[in-house]
């Protein structure tokens, strides 16, 4: 399942960063596929009842967009491990970026550490991480 | 916040949950609202797993150990984020386990003061017994003088 190889991949590589803008209804639509149906991921005027600015993204649902954009760059399948901290909201209906470089290569284990992280169009890191894949 | 802890509670098995056998459809429905368009995550077929993040989508039915502080247990925290640590895959029709305990309990202390991190691990079993995953959810509690 895998597209990368390791003996192609040097430290200090960085993954082509990919930008989009998170929609409400793909927020609404993982929260539904993940039954975390709940205002704060649904909803601007139930989140702001709970005293959030509006709807917010699931930490999971950061976690697995990083998760996604490692794999493509490293292949489906790829992924070992991927540790990740919630430093701040990821607030739907704005563009975000994700972004990673490659720290550490691991010849015996033929493993690669790549630092990710997601920022908002301020350019704040809100969700910043370490991923582990297993490459060929 | 002090910390008044019993320690020999960390790493005790606190729940044991077994969901019904996936689905196909719920596979995909993951992958999908991810912007997933890998044929691995979104074609119903033999070769259809799950995306390797699906598994932080599982939580046990009694999320803290009974045992645990109530002053932890009952106040407000953060999700401070998670590990996973990707096992076997998941497939349709596996019966996913989640074996709960509290992995670790400890104090930081940063630029707005003292907080304490709760760990807990869920270790996810599929109905052979084989490890699917690993994860680590970490909560955080501000000090109660924040």
């Amino acid at each position: 399942m895998s597209g990368r190889r390791y003996d192609d991949v040097l430290e200090g590589d960085e993954l082509a960063t990919r930008e989009l803008v998170l929609e409400k209804d793909q927020v609404r639509a993982y929260a539904r596929a993940t039954s975390m149906y709940f205002a704060r991921f649904t909803d601007d005027e139930g989140a702001r009842k709970e005293g959030l600015p509006g709807m917010i993204t699931p930490g999971n649902m950061s976690m697995g967009l990083l998760g996604s954009f490692v794999e493509q760059w490293s292949g489906a399948g790829t992924l070992r491990r991927l540790g990740t901290t919630f430093r701040g909201l990821v607030l739907p209906g704005r563009t975000i970026r994700l972004c990673g470089a490659v720290t550490q290569k691991d010849d015996a284990t033929r493993t690669v550490e790549i630092d990710v992280w997601l920022e908002n169009d301020d350019g704040e890191r809100c969700v910043i991480g370490t991923a582990t894949v297993r490459l060929p | 916040m002090a910390l008044d802890l019993d320690r020999s509670i960390i790493g005790e098995e606190f729940d044991r949950t077994t969901y019904d056998p996936l689905t196909a459809e719920e596979l995909v429905a993951f992958a999908t609202a991810l912007g997933e368009t890998d044929p691995h995550y979104t074609q119903p077929g033999p070769d259809l797993v799950a995306h390797p993040t699906f598994a932080v989508r599982f939580k046990g039915k009694k999320f803290f150990p009974d045992n645990l502080p109530e002053s932890l247990r009952f106040r407000m925290s953060f999700d401070a984020g998670k590990d996973l640590d990707v096992g076997v895959p998941v497939r349709p029709g596996d019966a996913i386990t989640i074996v709960s305990t509290l992995h670790d309990v400890y104090e930081k202390t940063g630029r707005t003061g003292t907080m304490v991190f709760v760990v807990v691990r869920f270790t996810l079993l599929n109905q052979r017994g084989e490890q699917v995953a690993i994860v680590d959810n970490r909560l955080m509690y501000r000090g109660q003088d924040q």
